[in-house]
């Protein structure tokens, strides 16, 4: 007995089969099949359902749309499962001496460029790194790099010369004239200062930068 | 506080050939009610120059202040401020070892240099306010928002225990003692080695070589209120990092805030004053207390041989008891020490050496016998 096709019963649940001699022919089947009446059984209780919440859908559904989009997901559906049928099965394997050797020769030429950079004196690394990094800048220009993260530190600086607070690339420096004696002194709770003998006035001054708190 | 504005400056500006930009010019800012009044403002030769990509302005302010009070007047800081170039520091101006009888003028040099970058905003508004005065009695106004009432009051306690000592030499010795001891004096600040030093605070560490973990040393000065007991700070290179200290209050009065010099020694045994460790803190008699900084301390190398240090001493430089009161190293503690070989000198006993320097032996003494 050849049992109608999905489609066909859906069609008849929904009372929509076109032609008479069809929906006899279906008819009288549904019947007399056990599976095909609960099949339709099945798809008139889905569309009964489906009348209910009619209100709650939105008014303009594409029902062809949503129809091939269905269809679309089926087919990668399908796609998917084959690939993993395909993935799961024994393939022939292939001989990898070629890579393993590959392999060796990487760590090998690895390891000898570690030792090397390590037993390098620091003073010829660095001109190393130098002459390496002018070789790429003649040949591939520089670099483009992305801009620095904003720097949160402050730094004071006491020297012989000026005591300098400095933030990001600017500036404020406290300047004095040249004086014989200048001493310069730091204190950890954030700030800096240097102390010197004014030659016009004979006075002890004393300038100072500081942290700004909060 | 309110404040009276006083911007004589700009118009001295605007005469001054090559002026700055008129908004890089400073205001001047001093309470209604300050003890010392603006008499003049000169500008000197300030100036604005692009030097590379960067802005430079160089801006001068030689002030005239007068003591408008009926005290005479030891000490004063002005505080600066450029809040758009550094938002995050700021800096001050102290004179100490004065002595400004009431009426008096005297003057105060502000010299400054600005570096922003060429595109930046060409307002730089530079503000000098007072920080606070300090007075013949110990007395003090001001905001005090620097504690500039410590360190002119511990300058002046210095001033005094000097002034005292070199007052006893004459009368021991008469005045070639104090010119042997001056000559001594000096001779130590020429050997003392003098090093550029950064303090940097919220920053990354950029020493990449290896830490290790120093302990103290500490010089126990017999007659000081504050006994170090323990301390450690970790070097790498030439940078000093967060050093703890732990201190005992030996007293019979409580401590609100004490300063601990940190003397650093290289390879080459040689030794100089690093800087200093201060604490705020409520220490009771006999109690223990941690001291703990986060800052980092660079000694930048400019050529010559990176600095290695090797080991550190702790010496209890200033003491301050919740009276109000300070204690100081007594010029015996100084002498027995070795302090003298690497701290420098006090500022009075740097203004008398400037006498002794520029007008000689009687000028000093006669300075001496002033007060």
């Amino acid at each position: 007995m050849k049992h109608p096709g999905e489609h066909q019963l859906a069609l008849f649940a929904g009372g929509d089969i076109a032609g008479y001699w069809e929906r006899w022919r279906i008819s009288r089947h549904v019947s007399k099949c056990g599976d095909c009446q609960s099949e339709v059984r099945a798809l008139s209780e889905a569309s009964q359902q489906l009348r209910a919440i009619a209100p709650d859908l939105p008014a303009d559904l594409n029902w062809n749309r949503l129809a091939e989009e269905m269809t679309g997901n089926i087919r990668v559906g399908l796609a998917a499962g084959e690939a993993i049928a395909r993935f799961d099965r024994p393939v022939a394997r292939r001989p990898r001496l070629g890579w393993n050797a590959a392999l060796v020769l990487t760590c090998a030429t690895a390891v000898f460029l570690v030792a090397f950079w390590m037993s390098l004196p620091q003073q010829q690394a660095q001109h190393l790194m130098a002459a390496l990094q002018r070789i790429r800048v003649e040949r591939i220009g520089a670099l483009v790099k992305p801009a620095a993260a904003p720097q949160d530190e402050v730094v004071l600086e006491a020297s012989s010369s000026s005591l300098d607070v400095r933030e990001n690339d600017r500036t404020m420096s406290l300047t004095h004239p040249h004086s014989d004696v200048v001493t310069v002194s730091v204190s950890l709770h954030g700030s800096a200062g240097v102390r010197y003998v004014d030659a016009d006035t004979g006075q002890v001054t004393t300038n100072k930068v500081y942290y700004a708190e909060p | 506080m309110r404040s009276r504005s006083i911007i004589g400056f700009a118009a001295a500006a605007g005469l001054c050939a090559g002026a700055a930009n008129a908004a890089a010019v400073p205001k001047i800012d001093l309470p209604k009610d300050s003890p010392v009044v603006v008499l003049s403002v000169d500008p000197g030769d300030s100036s604005e120059a692009a030097r590379g990509g960067a802005m430079v302005i160089d801006l001068h302010a030689a002030l005239s202040l007068r003591n408008a009070t009926q005290r005479r007047i030891h000490g004063i800081t002005l505080a600066v401020t450029a809040q758009e170039i550094t938002p995050g520091g700021k800096g001050s101006v102290t004179l100490t070892s004065l002595d400004v009888a009431p009426g008096e003028t005297f003057p105060v040099r502000v010299d400054m240099r600005l570096l922003r970058p060429l595109q930046a905003s060409s307002n730089v508004p530079v503000e000098i306010s007072l920080d606070g005065v300090l007075f013949e009695d110990l007395s003090f106004y001001g905001n005090d928002k620097l504690s500039s009432r410590r360190t002119m009051t511990v300058s002046e306690f210095e001033a005094r225990r000097d002034r005292k000592y070199f007052k006893s030499l004459v009368a021991e010795g008469g005045p070639e003692r104090l010119r042997q001891e001056i000559v001594e004096s000096m001779a130590r600040q020429a050997d003392r080695p003098s090093l550029d030093v950064q303090v940097v605070r919220g920053g990354r560490a950029t020493n990449l070589d290896p830490e290790k973990q120093v302990q103290f040393a500490f010089l126990q000065l017999p007659d000081s209120p504050i006994e170090p007991t323990e301390g450690v700070a970790r070097i790498a290179g030439n940078e000093v990092r967060a050093p703890r200290l732990e201190v005992k209050n030996r007293s019979d009065r409580a401590i609100r805030y004490l300063e601990m010099g940190w003397i650093l020694r290289d390879r080459s045994g040689s030794e100089f004053l690093a800087g200093s460790v201060p604490a705020e803190l409520n220490l009771a008699p006999g109690k223990r207390s941690p001291i703990l900084e986060s800052a980092t301390l660079k000694f930048p190398q400019h050529g010559g041989q990176p600095l290695a240090i090797e080991g550190m001493t702790g010496f209890v430089s200033s003491v301050e008891f919740s009276d109000g009161s300070v204690w100081i190293p007594s010029r015996a503690d100084l002498a027995a020490g070795e302090l003298q070989r690497v701290i420098s000198p006090s500022d009075e006993e740097q203004r008398l050496f400037q006498i002794y320097r520029k007008r000689g032996l009687k000028a000093l003494v006669a300075e001496l016998n002033k007060f």
